[in-house]
């Protein structure tokens, strides 16, 4: 039921395909470049340390149930970030998109 | 086993031919399995002075030389985001260390190399040791070690840590540094690794007259090569940095006393770092340096659009770029895209049903781990302590004082610890270093997130509470991952409210064996919810932000045999050395007050307590304080007197005395063991407070249980 539900949603966010985009909207599998970090001023220097800077290449791997955080792939490892600063990474389909 | 006991390895300066390694790199990089290959059971756990950071420290002899090592905790950069960042920080600029091994992730060499920026900025002797070449290999993958040194001008070795290859040559690299290096200044680097102990053992006997006479000072002796081609970042960034040094070298007799090269105190300004302004912070002069930083970077934030962290980390890893791309080669360009096996259980174990199903299993099973294991052990160790208590009294006289205090109480609360505590112990120790080095919890963690922050903490907080489900001692110690105090704090208080495997003991053996399953969930439901609410309680009370959840999550891999026991035995011996003695201590008070009589009074003490609110047999009031010791002693003592009085449980307390019973045990105080290590971990203060807090939630919920009761069958 819940399972059905996520799918939904995602359909619903993936409509249009935007150009530019916040990381939760991205789809599974999809790989974006960052555009710009709106995280908080200690989450922001800790994404940046791990290399998650404008113009990096992400990959969205998988998102946890109930609205939960994000794995995403970058510079060869996988991160968990939490939705809430999932949401503030505005990124952008380039060519390297699977789209 | 005492007289096994490491020596305690001596500061820099004492031994002649010492030196003092410390081991630093991201996690999850085998830092950990090098330090185990290395320094084996010599190893001790403590803590950083003034600290809550754990600090790993080990020594060996190796090639006629004693090697302190010190294993820094796993980081991404020296920063100023953790305790453990500037624990690393300070620890590697100070005169205890006399170079450092940076332990490096071949698989992940871009993130990993960013730390490596790091540290070549404080400009300590270094060697860099590239780990998990066999993968790197696999993947057909090709590494220029000869770039690599050319580039960094400082030995680059291979290492296989699982099977310890490579790994004693970081030590002979080491030797070559601290000793040859600055006697010959023709070394060019480094020295092909298959060298032979033999080849070292000789130009080391050399060049001993050299060494006494330039110990110990490596450190200082140590011409860091330049690096500026590589360190250097874009113009603007570069100008500003540079006006500072100047401002800074002004100054250069007061801030030398720190440690820290003129660079990286410049940068770090730049940054804005808390701690290293606390340094400028002495006089007009050097404040005035901060605020020309001030004023930089603002101008660069401006000009480039972003603040400075993202400017700075982008620097860095534009230059890690372009070394990557000379020294990395891709043998054949087709992917693999296999599914291995590690993937598969990585989609299964973060499944959105499996994920919760898996989880729930693990629970389970390390109740039923650590409770099958310690309940045999525990069997085991007490027929023996009955055997030995035997051939005591019989000596002796069962009623003879001394005996009652020193073998009842002192031998008695050692078996008693031993049996009743440490069987559990070691096995929970067992488990939690399977799942923690297989790759399990960050998993759970990602699972639970969402969940978690309804308490008001992130997912990372399951982590320590999973681990409380066995035992609460490892537990809360395993609370130190948690990134900011505030979240350690938290995390402490409802992992030391998760009932352990003692709390079930007591739980199923009274409430499950007599009154069935309903009221049995009933108890699990009061308890996660005082959980549940004591987190959000402590969320709006404590000052600070709940913190987004930020995590690694690496692939599934095999544990590590030699990893795992060595930890294991750590672990254990640390519990052994600092809980047992306490242990021993109160149960040997116990037994004088119980001879002195002293417990009746305190049992009539506490019957408003016990008797009028709790509505509970008088005699628990004893029962209860000894549950501080061992939550289980409440039963086994509640069932020792039923059969001394020819009755059944069920006939000493009511059906809902057993509730209220149980419900006190499972909230009313963390065990003292847990106390102590929460005190460790944070202070007794805070320790102290937790658990008045939790005797303040238990009597309460447990007196609104009975007059509930009461109002309810007066009805």
């Amino acid at each position: 039921m819940i399972k059905s539900m996520h799918k939904k949603s995602h359909k619903h966010k993936g409509f249009g395909t935007p150009l530019i985009k916040c990381l939760t909207e991205c789809d599974k599998g999809e790989e974006v470049k960052v555009l710009s970090v709106n995280a908080g001023y200690g989450a922001k220097r800790r994404l940046a340390n791990l290399g998650i800077v404008p113009g990096t290449i992400i990959k969205k791997k998988k998102e946890a149930p109930f609205h939960g955080p994000l794995e995403i792939y970058v510079k060869g490892t996988s991160l968990v970030i939490g939705r809430g600063i999932a949401s503030k990474i505005l990124v952008e389909c380039d060519e390297a998109c699977s789209y | 086993m005492s007289c096994h006991l490491p020596k305690k390895p001596k500061k820099n300066g004492k031994y002649k031919d010492s030196i003092n390694i410390a081991l630093a790199g991201n996690p999850n990089v085998g830092k950990s399995v090098i330090f185990n290959q290395l320094t084996g059971l010599s190893q001790t756990i403590g803590n950083w002075p003034g600290k809550t950071v754990e600090r790993m420290e080990g020594y060996l002899d190796f090639l006629g030389y004693h090697f302190n090592i010190v294993d820094l905790p796993g980081i991404y950069s020296i920063s100023t985001y953790s305790l453990e960042e500037i624990v690393s920080r300070e620890y590697i600029v100070s005169d205890e260390v006399d170079l450092i091994i940076n332990v490096i992730d071949a698989t992940n060499l871009e993130r990993n190399l960013f730390f490596t920026f790091q540290l070549l900025e404080l400009k300590v002797p270094m060697i860099l040791a590239i780990n998990q070449m066999d993968i790197l290999r696999k993947r057909k993958i090709d590494l220029d070690f000869e770039e690599l040194e050319r580039i960094f001008k400082l030995p680059v070795l291979p290492v296989v840590a699982v099977h310890g290859t490579g790994v004693h040559q970081l030590l002979e690299e080491a030797i070559e540094m601290a000793v040859y290096r600055h006697t010959h200044s023709h070394f060019n680097g480094s020295e092909p690794e298959e060298c032979t102990h033999h080849g070292h053992d000789h130009y080391r006997e050399e060049h001993v007259h050299d060494k006494v006479e330039t110990w110990p000072s490596l450190k200082k002796e140590f011409e860091f090569p330049d690096l500026s081609s590589i360190l250097s970042f874009g113009k603007e960034v570069e100008t500003k940095i540079k006006e500072l040094i100047k401002e800074i070298n002004q100054n250069n007799e007061y801030f030398s006393s720190f440690h820290y090269p003129s660079r990286f105190l410049a940068i770090k300004l730049l940054e804005d770092d808390e701690e290293i302004k606390k340094i400028f912070d002495e006089d007009n002069e050097t404040r005035k340096i901060v605020e020309l930083a001030n004023n930089y970077r603002k101008k660069l934030e401006d000009y480039h659009g972003e603040d400075i962290h993202t400017i700075i980390s982008s620097e860095i890893y534009n230059n890690i770029h372009q070394i990557i791309e000379k020294v990395v080669h891709i043998k054949s360009k087709e992917k693999i895209k296999k599914i291995s096996l590690a993937d598969k259980i990585d989609h299964l174990t973060t499944h959105s049903f499996w994920g919760y199903v898996i989880l729930a299993f693990v629970i389970f099973g390390i109740y039923a781990f650590t409770f099958i294991i310690g309940d045999l052990l525990g069997g085991l160790i007490e027929l023996i302590y009955e055997d030995l208590s035997l051939m005591v009294y019989d000596a002796y006289g069962e009623n003879n004082i001394w005996v009652k205090i020193f073998w009842n109480g002192g031998v008695g609360g050692f078996f008693g610890a031993l049996g009743g505590v440490l069987v559990y112990v070691i096995p929970f120790f067992l488990i939690i270093e399977i799942l923690q080095d297989s790759g399990y919890l960050p998993r759970a963690a990602f699972l639970m997130d969402r969940i978690m922050h309804a308490i008001g903490v992130h997912g990372k907080t399951i982590i320590p509470m999973i681990l409380g489900f066995g035992c609460n001692v490892p537990a809360c110690a395993g609370c130190r991952i948690m990134e900011t105090e505030r979240e350690k704090k938290i995390s402490i208080v409802l992992t030391s409210l998760i009932p352990c495997a003692a709390v079930m003991v007591v739980v199923m053996g009274l409430v499950g064996r007599y009154l069935g399953l309903f009221w049995l969930l009933f108890l699990f439901a009061i308890n996660f919810s005082v959980i549940l609410l004591v987190g959000r309680v402590l969320n709006k009370t404590m000052p600070g932000v709940c913190t987004e959840l930020i995590m690694e999550m690496h692939e599934y891999r095999v544990p590590n045999y030699n990893v795992i026991t060595k930890q294991t035995w750590l672990r254990s011996k640390e519990f052994i050395y600092k809980a047992l003695p306490l242990i021993i201590v109160l149960g040997i008070t116990l037994e004088i007050l119980l001879e002195l009589r002293a417990l009746d009074p305190i049992n009539i003490i506490l019957s408003p307590i016990t008797v009028f609110w709790l509505g509970l047999p008088i005699v628990t009031g004893v029962f209860l304080i000894y549950g501080i010791l061992r939550k289980e002693l409440t039963l086994i003592l509640l069932a020792l007197l039923a059969s001394s009085m020819g009755l059944t449980l069920l006939e000493l307390m009511t059906p809902i005395q057993m509730i209220v019973f149980c419900l006190v045990t499972m909230l009313y105080i963390p065990c003292f063991a847990t106390i102590i290590i929460i005190a460790k971990q944070t202070s007794w203060k805070y320790a102290l407070q937790i658990s008045f807090m939790e005797i303040s939630v238990a009597l309460l919920i447990g007196g609104l249980i009975h007059f509930s009761y009461i109002f309810f069958i007066t009805l």
